[in-house]
Parts: structure tokens; sequence; C-alpha cells
């Protein structure tokens, strides 16, 4: 691994190499099943453990990418306003510059984010974000909420079905005691 | 002189806190108007007339769950919908409210059988019509073409404003980017999907003109002329318009998981609704059954919904009396930008008054455009 290397490259190998040596050490490790009379409860911290983990790793490749990107915007701001940065800078060539940059910055990111690189990498790090918010969540309801006996999100998710189930068959009984009465 | 350029612009800049320290007070929405009907967080407003005499057939404006109905009365001179009141229409629109846990398994089904139908429902029991007008606008617009389609015997005319029902296009980058999201996830998690996560992908369509320029530019338009009374009263306008828009779009409301779920999978990754293969529940969508006058207005330059996505509309109905407008504008001008006022308003205006008389005087219109087909037209 050379650490030389232009631009991202050497982050990218160097974060490639460390989710390797995690998934074939302490990795191992977290997926191990649990035993014992806590073995649910530590299953779950580990399993939580994991998509961390995940998150991270997509963390990291979308961080590299729009890191990438900032340095091609950077690049290609430097080759319009090389010639006009010579010399004092002026308030008025200041304004200039601000307008070159938005516009390069816009573009450069607008054309990153048009793309199905993008696109799929959204997608992969939202689903990692959201399945570890549910482990977070679980932890939570496990080891806190329950045994403080509070109300778990899951139990308020059943009252809500139940609810929505309920006015559903209020509603239509109204309609069709309304029509009946209609009728006579 | 570049001494003068710099003090001007700290000056502009100075003049722009001191008004944000004081901020000026603004409304938005400010059309009066009287809540005729409620049903859990909706609420069905009517604007009171402003004209001595108004057309026979009422509208109803179905907004977006994503965003807030306001956009379309955002102030007195920039308001769709005392456009609509000056041009004699009786106007009614639904405010879908602040979903909220208690909302996580309203289905789509609910929103278009339940709510817009008892909206309809309740204005034609007001105007002791069988048909009222619909104008849908952006999702607003998806949920009226869905309903339509379920309820042509309600419905006599229908608007669509920059309306998706073609969600297979790599134009437009919301289309792109949701093809690739694990729908169920995001719902089966949230529940009550955040209007900020929404928020977040709206802004970053364009983060750094959305995020930085637009604030760059406020200060740029302030004008520094202390002994100005006029020149000031320009600032503090220009900071209350600035604000208003601000205030709409982070007002984000979350929204039913179910709904989104349906809407984002059926429409955005499936394209279900425009191949007429989406059901709501059990029931199929066909636009063909979408017969009733239809009028298809879009944006040129939108990027939210391109037009792509909106055009295959007038194709998929079978109405005859049919139209497509494009507007040179964008997604949010089309609402409250110069052309709104002056232009889209006026031609929906146009459009819809000769489809709003009673019997006799609407006989005579329709043998006037009996020879006439469908037209697109850009202004």
């Amino acid at each position: 691994m050379s650490m030389e290397k232009p631009g991202f490259e050497s982050t990218q190998e160097f974060f490639d190499q460390w989710l390797k040596t995690y998934e074939t050490t302490c990795g191992r490790l977290v997926e191990m099943p649990a035993v014992g009379p806590s073995r649910e409860k530590s299953e779950k911290i580990m399993k939580g453990f994991s998509s961390f983990v995940n998150l991270y790793a997509a963390w990291m490749d979308s961080s590299i990418n729009f890191q990438s990107v900032s340095m091609e915007a950077m690049r290609r701001m430097h080759e319009k306003t090389k010639s006009e940065m010579e010399g004092d800078i002026s308030p008025e060539k200041y304004k200039d510059f601000y307008k070159a940059w938005i516009e390069t910055y816009s573009e450069t990111f607008k054309e990153f984010l048009n793309s199905g690189h993008f696109a799929s990498d959204n997608g992969r790090f939202m689903s990692y974000f959201m399945e570890f918010q549910k482990r977070n969540r679980e932890v939570l309801e496990e080891n806190y909420l329950k045994p403080m006996n509070l109300p778990t999100k899951a139990e308020l998710d059943d009252i809500y079905k139940e609810l929505y189930s309920l006015k559903k068959t209020v509603r239509e009984l109204t309609g069709q005691v309304k029509e009946l009465s209609e009728k006579k | 002189m570049n001494d003068l350029i710099l003090i001007g612009d700290y000056k502009k800049f100075k003049l722009g806190m001191e008004l944000f320290l004081s901020p000026p007070d603004f409304s938005v929405g400010t059309t009066p108007s009287e809540i005729i009907y409620t049903e859990d967080k909706m609420k069905l407003l009517h604007y009171i007339p402003i004209t001595e005499k108004q057309h026979p057939v009422p509208v109803l404006v179905v907004y977006a769950l994503v965003n807030r109905y306001y956009i379309l009365d955002l102030q007195p001179d920039k308001s769709v919908m005392k456009k609509l009141l000056d041009e004699g229409f009786n106007v009614y629109v639904i405010d879908w409210g602040y979903p909220s846990g208690v909302d996580r398994y309203l289905a789509l089904d609910d929103y278009v059988n339940g709510y817009i139908n008892n909206a309809v429902d309740k204005i034609r029991e007001l105007s002791g019509l069988d048909k009222i007008s619909l104008l849908g606008v952006c999702q607003g617009g998806t949920l009226s073409v869905m309903y339509a389609a379920l309820h042509p015997e309600k419905v006599k005319n229908l608007i669509t404003l920059v309306t998706p029902v073609n969600f297979d296009t790599d134009k437009g980058q919301l289309h792109a980017w949701a093809k690739s999201l694990d729908v169920d996830n995001i719902v089966d998690n949230y529940g009550i999907v955040p209007g900020d996560l929404l928020n977040a992908g709206f802004l970053l369509t364009d983060p750094f003109r959305l995020m930085i320029d637009k604030y760059v530019g406020l200060f740029e338009r302030m004008e520094y002329e202390p002994d100005d009374a006029v020149c000031q009263q320009r600032n503090e306008e220009t900071v209350k318009n600035f604000l208003r828009m601000e205030k709409w779009i982070f007002d984000s409301p979350d929204q039913a998981g179910e709904t989104f779920r349906q809407f984002m999978k059926d429409c955005y990754q499936k394209n279900l609704l425009i191949k007429n293969k989406m059901e709501l529940n059990g029931k199929r969508i066909n636009l063909e059954k979408i017969s009733m006058p239809l009028l298809n207005v879009m944006a040129e330059f939108d990027h939210l919904v391109p037009n792509d996505a909106s055009k295959p509309l007038t194709d998929a109905v079978s109405s005859s009396d049919k139209e497509m407008l494009v507007f040179p504008t964008g997604h949010i001008g089309i609402f409250v930008g110069g052309k709104s006022q002056k232009e889209v308003c006026p031609r929906i205006a146009a459009w819809l008054k000769p489809r709003s008389l009673d019997g006799s005087k609407e006989e005579k219109f329709k043998q006037k455009r009996k020879n006439r087909g469908s037209k697109v037209r850009i202004k």
C-alpha cells in the first residue's frame, strides 16, 4: 500500500485494508453466537455493533467520493481562475471569484449527484443508516425502556394499528347506517 | 474605487443583519378563508369569494403531502388563490395538516378515496352540483389524477399543475435517487417518515445554490440608501419575501408511512400509474377513465418534476377536450414567479371559465370547440 498516491486512492486503500482486517478478526468475534442467560440481549448488542461497522464503511465510501468531487471542483476552479488570481485581488475580482466558485462547485457536484454511482451509493448508505437506527432502538427498548416499564415504539405501533383499523371500521359502518337511513 | 466597493458591500451586509436582528412581521396564507370540514388532521378550507358573482362550478385545489399548501398563497401579490378569486371562482383547498405517529398506517387509499372523496362530497353538497373542478398541484396532482380515474362521475374538469404521472425518467434527480432507495427499510424504521429527511433530498439537488448562494443573494439584493424611506421599505419587503419562502421550504410535514411506501414503490420504483396497473385497496386505476376536460400545465425548467414525467398524462386519458401548457419557468416559479400572476393563473382561469358554466351556456361552448382537437402550447 502506497501512501504517496495522489488524491484519495490511498485513503480508500487504507480503509479497505482496515475493513478486511476487521472482518477477519474482531468482526468474526462480534458475529459469534452468544451463550448464557443474557445471550438474547448480548446478541442484539453485537448485531448493533455490526450494523455500526456497515454504516461506518458506507459513510467512509461516501466521504471519499465527496472528497474526490471536491478535489475535481477545486481543479476546475483553479483552471478557470489561474490567470485572474495573479496580482492584487480587488473586491470586484473577489465577486467574480465567488461567482466562478459557486458555478463551478454547483455544476461539478450536480454532475456527481446526477450519476448512477451516487444514486446507488446513497441507497446503500440509507439502508445501513436505517438498519443501524433499528438495531439501536431495539437495544434501547430491550435494555432501558422495558426494565423501566415504559412503552416502546413497537407497542405504540400496535396501538396505532388497532386505532387505524377501528377508525376505518367506524367510518364504514357510519356510511352504511347513513345509506340505510336515506333508503327509509 | 476598491475601498468604496468594499464599504458598499459591508454596508449591505450590515443592513441585512440589522433587518434580521429586528425582523419585520411577515405572514403567509393571508387570503381570508373558513374551515368548512375536518377529518382527522385534514381540513377543507373555503376561500371567501371577493367577486359579486362566481362561476357556477367550484374548484378544489389539492396540494402535495410533502410541503404546505400555502405556497399557493404565499403573499397577497403572489397568490394563486387570490388570483383565482379575482377571476370569479369559488375556491376550496385541502390542508393535509401534520401527520404524527398515529397516522403511520394511513394508506394512499385513505387519502384518495377517503379524504379527497369526502372533501369533494362536501363541496358537491354545498354547491348542489354533481361535479366539481379539481386543480391538483405537484404530488397533489398525482392524487387528483388517481381520484379522477376512480370517481370520474364527480369531476367536471381536471387541471394538473407540475404533476408527475410517468416516473420512469432519468431527467429528474429525485426520480433517479428514488429507484435505489430501500423504501421498506425506511418506513419500517421511522413509521412516520420525517419531513426533514425529504428536505435533505431536495437540498441535495443543488446544494451550493440552495445552501450558500441563496443567502449571499439576499444580502446582495439589499439597497443602501439610509435617507430614502422608500428604499428602506423595499429592503424590508425583500427580507419579508425571503423569510416567507424560507418558512415554506423548511415547513415540511412528516409523511404517513404506508402512504409513502406505496407512493414510492408503485409510482417512483415500478411506475405503475401510467401503465394503468396501480391499485388502491384492490381497485385498479385506469387513466382511460379520465374523460373530463383536462388541462396539463408544466414548467419548462422544472428540476423536480421534469416535463417527461408530466406530458404522458395527456395521451393516457380518454378526454377529447385536453390541452397542455408549458411555461418557461421552474417548479416553484410557476406558483410564485412573475409569470405565475401574469401568465399562468390567467391562462388557467381562461381555460376553466367556459368549462365552469351552467347547462345551456356550456352546451354553446361545447358546440364552439367541437371541431378543435387537443393542443400543446408553449408560452
